[in-house]
């Protein structure tokens, strides 16, 4: 039906994710079967090696990686895959059902979750040759890959994120607001948002989005039970961040169309200044020099207010595929990619951070060289000691569609805050059952 | 009087439907002209570059090899074309004109097939593929798609509208099937086998998920699919994505434009005036 399947329904697909998992899970009880080999072993053997949209950029650093890796290991054979960035998800778990998931797979930890629990990836806690590693890396970016239920780790850490949140100059000064005063605390956040709504009549808004569940994180509402079985962000501190977002919609320090932006429209929507602040990356920094040079003249840069003493951090890591033919290369593998000296150059070519114990205590991290890009970069190094990855790692994308969909409501009035976040609970938690 | 003011009227209204329908286009076009010293999201839009240049096309062709992923496309779209032209052509005038035990149920089969969404039967069209040993090749990127249930529908219809009269006649003369479908019902019908053409060709050209499913190897990825590296993961130039946007749409375009007057000629036609 080549009609049908000409349109790119975003929604469908998500839809149809649940389908996927569910069918993963069950032929992976059967993949488990036939197996893969031992994990311990001669290093060598032709794996495949798969990344998330890095091709574009970092072709030349894959390929001298992998040259310098068959080289130290000759026995061995890297096969380099690059999937392009839609899809993603999709193409894992049909990778994963179909039996044709490569040997060294990037995963987020909410990639990891699903087949990890198909039992698709290799609990690395279980098997020595990936324990003998785990000290390299910092505990917090272990943690982050490890399972709830599932009892270890499934992926070595790879490059980790975070980033201030950036202003805009010209509409703080045009709004009265002192811009080199960011706001710190939630308070001022807030209380600064309102000012600038009042003195643009409307037409600036300060942040371009919803409050998405990292967001409640580091407010710091506890959003699950200790064992990851049931949501709690609707506790009163989560009501209160909600009722206090309530105020700026209808006072229009929200964009507009903030009900429906993803990071992708906020992140536009602060390009076009027509939105004062919004939380980004520190590889951002080249994207408003690239699309938005004007923008450029005008940035400031501010922590992202927190609750907890815990930024939040986004993780990446490489898991190894259950049913691989040559386990022993493939750890070796992705513990080559992921080691401090890997890590740390990558994260010297582009805005990431690595996850290697020790890293970020190196200058190239700690003393700000003047530039733009430095104190960026220093400033988020800061940033990430102590940050954690506030999204549960049990929450799909329907989950957090729910909580969205829900904020929405209780924003346009049609549910109190307390409804809408209860109502968001218990259909999660209804999810989280099914899964 | 009236008659002046219906026709401002209806310009109006024209020329809205334009700038909703070809405006974007127009963006993406101009977007992929404007050099890099420029914003690309003021308010309010720029239409024109300022410094325009062809710079952002080459750039494309750096990040991915777009001519190789462009060679994919169109041999997977042409093979639609023509897999779809053949088979839902003589499916659909079996379904029209020949008699045999099950015609209703083979259409109702037609029918249920196109309920069935892509996204609930891609993992068992991929172990189909494996089991097949097709996966990562072209073919099996045609392959699920080569007839439409839609396209045979489709032809079954105009089949069906063309008069029974002109068949019995020929039967009379000695014609047998064969020779009643490829002499007088098939030139009958060019318009319907036009608009197979072009959905089939759009359909595969636009295809995002499957071949994203079913290739594995980035040499053999088509168009639509390689494009998507150009949305770098730290950085996204969206001059190179609207350029890469531009050649995507390109070759629908032509062949838009070469179809046309059969297009709209439609389901419409007939072989008997009057």
């Amino acid at each position: 039906m080549p009609i049908s399947r000409g349109t790119r329904s975003h929604k469908a697909v998500g839809a149809a994710l649940p389908l996927f998992l569910a069918a993963a899970a069950l032929t992976a009880c059967g993949g488990n079967a036939d197996g893969g080999s031992s994990a311990d072993g001669k290093v060598a053997g032709d794996i495949s090696f798969q990344t998330w949209n890095l091709r574009a950029n970092y072709k030349d650093y894959f390929n001298g990686l992998i040259a310098r890796f068959e080289k130290e290991y000759p026995d061995t054979k890297v096969r380099w895959i690059d999937q392009p960035a839609d899809h993603y998800a999709d193409k894992l778990s049909a990778d994963a059902a179909g039996g044709t998931l490569p040997d060294v797979v990037n995963v987020s930890p909410d990639l990891a979750y699903p087949l990890a629990k198909a039992g698709v990836l290799v609990n690395l806690d279980k098997e020595p040759a990936s324990t003998k590693y785990k000290d390299e890396y910092t505990p917090e970016a272990w943690q982050a890959n490890e399972m709830p239920g599932l009892n270890g780790g499934y992926a070595f850490p790879w490059y980790l994120n975070t980033g201030p949140l950036f202003y805009n100059r010209a509409l703080f000064a045009q709004a009265g607001l002192d811009p080199d005063k960011p706001p710190r605390t939630y308070d001022e956040l807030f209380a600064d948002a309102n000012t600038m709504a009042r003195h643009s009549g409307g037409r600036v808004a300060t942040l371009a989005a919803t409050p998405a569940i990292e967001d409640f994180g580091r407010y710091g509402v506890r959003l699950m039970n200790a064992d990851a079985t049931e949501f709690t962000y609707n506790e009163p501190r989560g009501v209160e961040l909600l009722t206090r977002y309530k105020q700026l919609y209808d006072n229009g320090a929200l964009d507009a169309q903030a009900l429906t932006n993803g990071p992708e429209e906020s992140g536009q929507k602060f390009l076009e200044q027509k939105v004062a602040m919004n939380p980004g990356s520190a590889h951002d920094l080249s994207n408003f020099k690239e699309n938005a040079p004007t923008l450029y003249k005008n940035l400031g840069i501010a922590d992202a207010p927190n609750n907890t003493g815990h930024p939040n951090m986004y993780v990446m890591g490489l898991g190894i595929n259950n049913g691989s033919r040559h386990k022993p290369a493939a750890i070796a593998f992705a513990y080559f990619v992921t080691d401090r000296q890997n890590q740390e150059s990558v994260a010297h070519k582009v805005a990431i951070f690595p996850s290697t114990r020790g890293s970020l205590d190196e200058p190239y991290w700690t003393k700000d060289d003047g530039t733009d890009e430095g104190r960026v970069r220093v400033a988020a190094a800061k940033i990430l000691k102590g940050a954690v990855n506030y999204t549960p790692v049990v929450m799909s994308d329907e989950m957090k569609t729910v909580l969205q969909n829900q904020v929405a409501l209780a924003l346009q009035g049609r549910k109190s805050p307390k409804q809408a976040l209860d109502d968001a609970v218990a259909r999660g938690d209804e999810l989280l059952k099914q899964g | 009087m009236t008659r002046v003011w219906g026709r401002v009227l209806r310009y109006v209204v024209l020329l809205a439907v334009l700038v909703i329908t070809v405006g974007p286009f127009l963006w993406q076009l101009s977007t992929s002209l404007k050099g890099r010293t420029e914003d690309i999201y003021t308010f309010p839009p720029r239409l024109l570059p300022r410094h325009p240049t062809l710079g952002n096309y080459k750039g494309v062709a750096d990040i991915v090899p777009v001519w190789s992923y462009a060679l994919n496309s169109l041999t997977v779209a042409v093979a639609n074309v023509v897999t779809n032209l053949v088979g839902a052509s003589l499916a659909g005038y079996a379904l029209a004109r020949l008699r045999f035990r099950g015609r209703g149920a083979a259409t109702l089969a037609f029918v249920l097939a196109l309920l069935v969404p892509l996204e609930s039967i891609v993992i068992a069209q991929l172990t189909l593929m494996r089991q097949l040993g097709l996966n990562n090749t072209l073919i099996a990127v045609v392959l699920p798609g080569c007839v439409g249930a839609m396209n045979v529908l489709l032809m079954r219809d105009a089949f069906g509208h063309l008069p029974y009269e002109t068949e019995e006649a020929a039967v009379i003369d000695g014609a047998g099937v064969w020779q009643r479908f490829a002499r007088i019902s098939l030139p009958s019908v060019k318009g319907t086998l036009a608009v197979v053409a072009v959905f089939s060709f759009m359909g595969s050209w636009d295809d995002f998920l499957w071949p994203l499913i079913v290739l594995s190897d980035s040499s053999k990825f088509t168009l639509t699919v390689g494009l998507n590296y150009l949305h770098g993961t730290f950085s996204s130039n969206q001059r190179l994505v609207a350029a890469g946007t531009v050649i995507a749409v390109a070759p629908l375009v032509v062949m838009f434009a070469c179809l046309q007057r059969y297009f709209f000629r439609g389901v419409a036609e007939g072989s008997v005036k009057g």
